[in-house]
């Protein structure tokens, strides 16, 4: 049990990761695709921050005089996740212009039926 | 002495301004990437001397390294810095007339921001900040390459991008992984740690490492994207995609498994793999009817042979990886260039169109050939020096695998050297069906730029011994753990 | 067949991570380059809030990188959905009901304020030039609600985000120049910790930041909302 309790965000996180990459690998609609792909960012982003948890931690920001250095959570993953979550976003909106256009040209989304260029 | 972050800032700098310049003068914005690019180049040519004899760390922000995200320009990063200033001057010089039609401001804007984060990879010292640039480099390819907006290219677009997150989003968690071990994300500082660790701990993270880098360099499993999104894209995009992007990618991945984790291990792994590639690539592309694709897939099998050199990890081999790298470089822009025209004049990209180009079009066919040539590995051209290191490294280790691997690399550029003679035949000796032999040539600018490409390669080709002293002084930078370490942590 | 083969792959990588995971205990005490930036941020950069300082000091150039990623993507956006013929500018733009419009009407400054807040004090608050542009992109989402047809002003925002990014640069070359002959080293006196006007750079920086983002953002809807009419 206490297994569970110390892993618990671990689990949470690379449950995400694994929903969205097996959504990527599974499901032919491009839109499913990347939503698939926002999953997996946000499963990558949740352990990011959760490698830099410590228990009963408190922010890394000092608002009074007297908080404690000790007790703080890692600032750096937090600054980490601040990038990749934009990095993240920049993918997405690529994705979605490209999928926008896509189905003007080809009026489907579905992946098998987009096959013009072979091996 | 100049500061190794001007070739990341001035053109950062320079690309943000963009919009400014375009709402001065929309035809203004198409020069920036020269000027960015000649900066660059200067700049670089005044740092090689200097990181020659050592390496340049560049601290951003003033604390020291551990805590801050620090530049380290050693020989391989200001040479790479080098090449990519060069290749995209020439590009630039050729976009200016190819690029008429489509949002040529973003056009150009998006070059700009793909060479800084080429730049940028190469350049730096942090593990995260490595993924950044990575980032904007392959971004800004994904757009780069859905420019025209034409079914394939928006096709290849989709792939690309698919994988390259799914890549990216591997590269991260590796990241993460290794944070959670060692809770640091300085390159140096992470090697000068790794041993306190189990290997299988350090193999997971290394694992998603490299297979998140590897799909933007292309090694054998992971290159679906490439022959699409190379054949797809407008030619400019081909050759710097195929001329800087997958050597950055590449240079990530031996970074990593050189500096970072020093992984010998893998070596061998990596060895097949290379062969693999060689030979997936090259057999690909001689069953290819498509010039652009063909040249893709001529990409793969190049990128497998400078694999192979790398995995060797002796001086020599790397020093021949690395002019092998100049090589690929050098000449396959050369190729996608002159293709381009050539594409351009016929309006098809089958290699039967091209039947009598040499008399239609003599200058740009004549570039194509030399640009061939230098690839299969014929003397005088550039080629020749770079695989007949290759080939002297892997003799020199004098074991039987190597030898039957290298046998196998020379069977890869056998074939190569078939279907581009294929290509230089159909060009010369064989008489075009439909219209009489009237001569043009391409407009000047590209000419100019097909020009410097093609007197650099017969150039090096001629002289290699200077740029190949360089290059083993590069090599042992990319061999030599504690250097690395000891120089960024002392 | 394809969802069991993606299974097995899965499991396989799952198996390595978790072998990988028992060297790393969640929740424990961090690692002493974090414990350095704790103890050591406020005199180091003037920011209360340390994960500002780790974004705009110790890690200052990923932020740099980070705007590039995001101008990368509104240009990009702007490239691939960039008709070859210029959309005629709506002329007039019709309202919503009367309910809707008159609340966006009134949101609208609130909202704009409150991202300005949230990145001005982004060295001593939660929050930042990011969050803070978001925000200030969200309620330009709202008078597209509020108001058919409307659209941002293209010239104005990428006037905006061109001087957002440029200052950005040239406070990084200022510190190269000035002091030090660091790129981004604080060349600004650090002030009173805790005050407004303190951190050196990090304000200016996080300004320039929320507007860049606040009009890239706008412009990256914009674009899309004009796609889907």
């Amino acid at each position: 049990m206490s297994f569970l309790e110390d892993y618990a965000y671990y689990f949470g996180a690379f449950g995400l990761i694994f929903i969205g990459l097996l959504i990527m690998l599974v499901k032919h609609n491009l839109i499913k695709v990347i939503i698939g792909l926002s999953i997996l960012d946000t499963g990558v982003n949740l352990f990011l921050i959760s490698v830099g948890y410590i228990s009963n931690g408190t922010a890394p920001i000092f608002c009074r005089d007297d908080m404690d250095p000790s007790r703080m959570v890692d600032p750096v993953p937090q600054a980490l996740v601040l990038t990749a979550i934009v990095i993240g976003v920049a993918v997405l909106a690529m994705a979605l212009a490209i999928a926008v256009r896509l189905y003007q040209r080809y009026g489907t989304l579905d992946l098998r039926k987009i096959k013009e260029l072979r091996w | 002495m100049v500061s190794p972050v001007l070739l990341i800032a001035v053109p950062l700098g320079l690309a943000f301004a963009m919009p400014l310049i375009a709402l001065i003068s929309r035809r203004l914005p198409r020069f920036v990437p020269l000027v960015a690019c000649a900066f660059n180049l200067i700049v670089a040519i005044r740092l090689i001397p200097t990181v020659l004899s050592a390496p340049v760390i560049q601290r951003i922000g003033g604390f020291s390294p551990p805590f801050c995200i620090n530049l380290f320009a050693g020989p391989v990063g200001v040479m790479f810095a080098g090449l990519i200033a060069l290749a995209g001057l020439v590009i630039a010089i050729y976009a200016l007339s190819y690029i008429r039609t489509g949002p040529t401001v973003r056009y150009h804007m998006l070059y700009m921001l793909l060479l800084v984060g080429a730049t940028g990879v190469v350049l730096t010292g942090d593990v995260f900040n490595l993924f950044v640039f990575f980032e904007v480099l392959c971004i800004s390819s994904y757009a780069l390459v859905a420019y025209f907006g034409d079914r394939n290219g928006l096709e290849a677009a989709a792939k690309y991008l698919i994988q390259g997150a799914v890549g990216s989003a591997l590269l991260l968690m590796g990241i993460g992984l290794l944070y959670g071990l060692f809770g640091t994300l300085n390159m140096a500082d992470i090697a000068s740690r790794i041993g306190s660790v189990s290997d299988i701990s350090v193999f997971v993270p290394l694992a998603l490492i490299v297979s998140g880098l590897g799909v933007e360099a292309a090694i054998f499993p992971l290159n679906a994207w490439l022959p699409d999104a190379h054949s797809s894209a407008p030619s400019s995009i081909s050759a710097i995609l195929s001329g800087i992007a997958i050597e950055v990618g590449l240079y990530a991945v031996v970074r990593m498994i050189f500096t970072v984790f020093g992984a010998t291990s893998i070596f061998m792994f990596l060895l097949f793999l290379g062969v693999l590639t060689v030979l997936m690539g090259e057999l690909c592309a001689f069953a290819q009817t498509n010039i652009k694709r063909m040249l893709a897939y001529s990409s793969i099998g190049q990128i497998g042979l400078i694999v192979f050199a790398f995995a060797m990890a002796s001086t020599i081999s790397l020093a021949g990886g690395l002019f092998q790298l100049l090589t690929h470089t050098l000449s396959k822009a050369l190729l996608f260039l002159a293709a381009g025209y050539m594409i351009h004049r016929s309006g098809s990209m089958e290699i039967s169109s091209l039947n009598g180009m040499g008399r239609r079009m003599p200058l740009t066919s004549l570039a194509f050939s030399f640009g061939a040539f230098s690839i299969v590995g014929l003397p005088p051209f550039i080629g020749f020096p770079s695989k007949f290191l290759i080939v002297r490294s892997a003799l020199e280790k004098q074991q039987t695998l190597f030898t039957l691997l290298l046998g196998f690399v020379l069977l890869g550029t056998l074939v190569e050297g078939a279907y581009f003679f294929r290509v230089v035949q159909a060009i010369y000796f064989k008489k075009s069906g439909d219209e009489p032999a009237s001569r043009s040539l391409a407009p000047a600018l590209p000419l100019i730029s097909m020009l410097i490409l093609a007197v650099l390669i017969i150039f090096v080709g001629i002289y290699p011994q200077p740029v190949a002293d360089a290059l083993s002084t590069a090599a042992s930078d990319l061999l030599d753990r504690a250097a690395y370490i000891g120089s960024v942590l002392r | 067949m394809r969802v069991f083969l993606s299974l097995l792959a899965l499991a396989v990588i799952a198996l390595g991570i978790a072998m990988t995971l028992t060297d790393i205990p969640f929740g424990k005490p961090k690692a002493d380059i974090a414990t350095h930036y704790v103890e050591n941020g406020r005199e180091d950069t003037g920011a209360v809030n340390i994960i500002t300082s780790v974004v705009l000091g110790y890690r200052g150039f990923d932020t740099l990188g980070e705007v590039a990623v995001l101008f990368v993507a509104a240009m990009g956006l702007g490239a691939v959905l960039a008709t070859g013929t210029r959309t005629p500018k709506a002329n007039g733009w019709e309202p919503a009901s009367l309910v809707l419009y008159t609340g966006c009407r009134f949101l609208f400054p609130l909202i704009v304020l409150f991202g300005a807040y949230i990145f001005i004090h982004g060295h001593l608050t939660p929050g930042g030039g990011f969050q803070g542009g978001a925000i200030i992109a969200s309620a330009f989402l709202l008078t597209y609600l509020g108001c058919r047809g409307r659209r941002v002003h293209e010239a104005w925002s990428s006037a905006v985000e061109s001087l957002g990014g440029l200052t950005f640069v040239v406070l990084g070359l200022a510190g190269l120049t000035a002091a030090g002959h660091y790129f981004l080293s604080a060349f600004l006196p650090a002030g009173t910790l805790g005050q407004l006007f303190s951190g050196g750079i990090i304000p200016l920086i996080y300004i320039a930041i929320g507007l860049k983002v606040g009009s890239e953002l706008a412009g990256v809807i914009d674009r899309l909302v004009e796609e889907s009419q």
